[in-house]
């Protein structure tokens, strides 16, 4: 059947001409603008309308898609967008966690733009209340990154409230306090975890609070020594030679001792009070 | 003068879609046509006429078996150029008027544009579609559609003209018509083949016929051979003489007008029979050889399978 | 000859189904919508209108590429006028290229309808064509042409609604296979490695008649591109064109 032979080899010979282009073709360099596509898709509200009701599978689209877009070395405004992208899949899928996380991740440390890893995260817990990881990432980074205490404090506070939340979430709480010089907030919660260690028979966490209980007690007594010593410099015009010289003038009715019933040392020449346990500054 | 269509051993069956169970419908179809000759193709619904004569035109592919035409294997390119197909309840693009659809299969031929017109023209006054040839076809009847189907059919003028259940559905004038225009054909040389299951016009047209049934060929042949002449007996209606008299020559019936019909066997007997009624004054009215027809023979074989 | 007369006829009887006007009318709405779109986004107004109005043209002509393709065929089976048609002088394959080439006149006239409305678009909004734009706009009737002979080869064995799903596989699958050459790059090398590479070549790469990025962003279109692509596109065709004959020639029409 000559017919059938003609036909049989047009499309061999078509196939492999085809084959042969496609391979040239994906050689062949085009100009592009990585990620120009994405530039103005409207807001995440109108994708999920004409998503018809297949948007969590669009968040997921989405959400391989950034990951490879922002590891995209060759784009230099990438992150121009961050917050846009990954609010895009918040409205898509608000309970997708895995995105939230992965582009604090690439505002924190890729971007440098802690704000926007802020917003990524705040977003997170808004649409998920339920999920502590949120504020407690984000007091992570505040801290880590920022030494920004305070909003460490605010997002460590935040976390602790959600069941789940770890137990140290309290602690670094707690310490956030003692980074911002508030000694007396950061003994009293930690007092607090001191008890609740005891009556959980936890030693571990038991070690580490009355640590910290001390740390901060000695903080409290060294600011409270050291202003007693500039006091008595401002009376009698020189250092006293111990801290017992505190006592004796009168200016302190107590020589405050360290948890420990331990003396503070003191550096008469400079004025300087310190604990056995060095750990601030 | 050779065979314009000789079918061999047709074999075709099919597989009821996913089922995988195959249906034979031509169980072994064998049957040669004559040049010039008009042969009728007769069975039930469902024997397999429609699908024998697809077989013919390559719409379909047997599974075993021979197809010639004149001498030539049917899918010989110029084997299709040499026949015409009329199809049973013919449609065609209905936004086209008869002459527009004319043209286009007029192209499909390869006929040159000179003749055309001339040509299409005449076809469509052979088929008494003159009123209608720029109306579109969405607009004409059943009846209209057959024959332009038949107008259609002719335009290469084939030898071999196909007609698949011809005078389906049409009333009896234009019954009347298709058959002239078939035995027409036949007069100016061309060979008919036509399936049916109207067995009244295959007796009227065709000079032989096949029989098919559940998907063989039955039985073939001319109509003379296939259907016994022999008189069975003659029915001699008469008045004026009497019924007991009568009643000697055979079964007597009397009919409302008073006469009385006798069913006579053998020829000796309605010989004396007219002697008697030519010597007396009785009056002949009619005399009537019943003999086989077509439908008896054809009801019988089907029923003998 | 047979295959223009039977394209012809495929033209004039394409040309008045009434899903083709719809789907007009739908293309030119969201053209005109793609104005609506550019208010609400965040970025240049005459970018969208292109990319949005080119998507739509791409989008309608898709869809009417299909429904045609896959409606045609099927009803000449259906209504049973093949039966006449077959039993002419023609082969069959000259049939199945008549319908292929009337089709391909069909959606040309509706594109180039389309065509004209979006460049009137453009300029309404101070944006200017330019070659590329025209360039583009005949590499999306390339993939129309791919497409609606994909089209007709499922038409020749399937049902209309099978015909299109399947051809819409085609469509999407052809626009993502970029997914395919992710994946490839993480696979180790190896049997599996290479039998994915076999299936990447072959299946349909429709992005490589995708010119939106470059015509949005002003980037020049290189000749060797356009080149391949065309050729690609050519021979394309001709492969599911093949195996359509193929599958056609030996069809029992029951």
């Amino acid at each position: 059947m000559k017919q059938k032979h003609v036909a049989v080899f047009l499309l061999l010979v078509s196939l492999a001409g085809l084959a042969g282009m496609k391979r040239l073709l994906d050689r062949l360099p085009r100009e592009s603008v990585p990620g120009s596509s994405i530039i103005y898709i409207p807001s995440g509200r109108h994708l999920k309308t004409f998503s018809f009701g297949f948007s969590s599978l669009l968040a997921d689209a989405v959400y391989l898609w950034a990951i490879q877009y922002f590891s995209d070395q060759r784009i230099r405004d990438r992150f121009d967008y961050l917050d846009h992208v990954f609010g895009i899949i918040a409205e898509l899928d608000p309970a997708y966690i895995d995105p939230y996380m992965t582009g604090a991740i690439f505002a924190a440390y890729d971007a440098r733009d802690l704000e926007t890893g802020y917003q990524i995260l705040d977003r997170g817990l808004e649409n998920n209340p339920d999920q502590w990881i949120f504020p407690f990432q984000a007091g992570h980074y505040a801290q880590m990154l920022a030494r920004d205490f305070t909003r460490a404090r605010a997002y460590f506070a935040r976390a602790m409230e959600i069941p789940g939340a770890p137990a140290f979430t309290r602690r670094l709480y707690a310490n956030a306090f003692y980074e911002l010089d508030d000694f007396r907030a950061a003994l009293t919660h930690w007092l607090e975890i001191y008890k609740q260690a005891e009556a959980a028979g936890d030693d571990r966490v038991l070690q580490i609070a009355s640590n910290h209980i001390y740390k901060n007690k000695a903080a409290i007594d060294k600011e409270a020594l050291e202003a007693a010593v500039g006091e008595y410099r401002d009376r009698f015009g020189r250092l006293p030679a111990a801290l017992s010289d505190l006592t004796k003038s009168g200016i302190l009715e107590q020589e405050p001792r360290d948890l420990d019933g331990d003396a503070y040392s003191y550096n008469p020449e400079t004025g300087e009070v310190t604990s056995k346990l060095w750990w601030k500054r | 003068m050779g065979y314009a269509l000789r079918i061999e051993d047709l074999h075709k069956s099919f597989k009821t879609d996913l089922l995988r169970r195959r249906i034979e419908i031509l169980k072994g179809v064998s049957l040669t046509v004559t040049e010039g000759e008009i042969f009728g193709y007769l069975g039930p619904n469902g024997a397999g006429k429609t699908t024998t004569m697809k077989c013919l035109l390559g719409l379909i592919f047997p599974d075993r078996g021979r197809i010639e035409m004149r001498g030539r294997s049917h899918l010989n390119p110029d084997a299709r150029d040499r026949i015409g197909f009329l199809p049973e309840n013919p449609y065609f693009y209905d936004y086209l008027t008869a002459r527009e659809f004319l043209r286009f299969y007029a192209q499909l031929h390869g006929l040159k544009k000179s003749g055309v017109e001339t040509k299409i023209s005449g076809l469509i006054r052979l088929v008494n579609l003159e009123r209608s040839a720029d109306l579109q076809l969405r607009k004409y009847s059943k009846g209209m559609l057959q024959r332009i189907g038949l107008a259609q059919a002719l335009l290469n003028d084939p030898e071999l003209v196909l007609m698949d259940e011809p005078l389906g559905g049409l009333d009896p004038l234009g019954r009347k018509e298709i058959r002239d225009i078939i035995v027409r054909l036949r007069e100016e040389g061309k060979t008919v083949f036509l399936s049916s299951h109207i067995l009244q016009d295959i007796e009227m047209v065709c000079d032989r016929v096949a029989v098919i049934a559940d998907g063989r060929v039955i039985s073939q042949g001319s109509l003379h051979e296939l259907i016994s002449r022999k008189t069975f007996f003659t029915e001699v209606t008469v008045s004026g003489l009497d019924r007991r008299e009568l009643e000697a020559y055979g079964r007597c019936l009397t009919n409302p007008g008073g006469e009385i019909m006798v069913q006579i066997e053998g020829p000796e007997r309605v010989d004396r029979l007219l002697e008697r009624i030519k010597s007396s004054e009785a009056r002949l009215h009619s005399l009537v050889p019943r003999t086989e027809n077509l439908e008896e023979h054809f009801v019988g074989m089907i029923q003998a399978k | 000859m047979t295959i223009r007369a039977i394209a012809v006829n495929t033209f004039r009887e394409a040309i008045r189904d009434r899903i083709l006007y719809l789907l007009l009318f739908f293309a030119v709405t969201a053209m005109i919508f793609s104005r609506l779109l550019a208010l609400l986004t965040v970025g240049d107004r005459v970018k969208i209108i292109v990319d949005v109005g080119m998507g739509s043209l791409a989008l309608f002509g898709t869809l009417m590429a299909i429904l045609m393709g896959t409606g045609l065929v099927y009803k000449e089976i259906d209504k049973k006028t093949i039966y006449t048609l077959l039993s002419k002088p023609i082969q069959r394959w000259q049939f199945l290229l008549g319908k292929f080439f009337g089709l391909i006149l069909t959606l040309a006239i509706m594109m180039a309808a389309m065509s004209l409305i979006f460049l009137l678009l453009v300029l309404a909004h101070a944006g200017r064509p330019t070659w590329d734009m025209l360039a583009g706009l005949a590499f999306i009737f390339l993939e129309l042409g791919l497409i609606t002979a994909v089209a007709l080869f499922f038409s020749c064995f399937s049902t209309p609604i099978l015909s299109s799903i399947f051809t819409l596989s085609f469509y999407l699958i052809g626009h993502l296979s970029w997914g395919l050459e992710t994946l490839i790059a993480k696979l180790r090398p190896g049997a599996g490695r290479a039998a994915v590479q076999i299936v990447y070549t072959l299946l349909p790469d429709l992005e490589n008649f995708n010119f939106k990025t470059e015509i949005v962003h002003h980037l020049p279109i290189a000749l060797p591109v356009m080149g391949s692509a065309l050729l690609y596109g050519l021979l394309y065709t001709a492969f599911v064109l093949a195996a359509a004959i193929l599958v056609f020639r030996r069809r029992d029409f029951l």
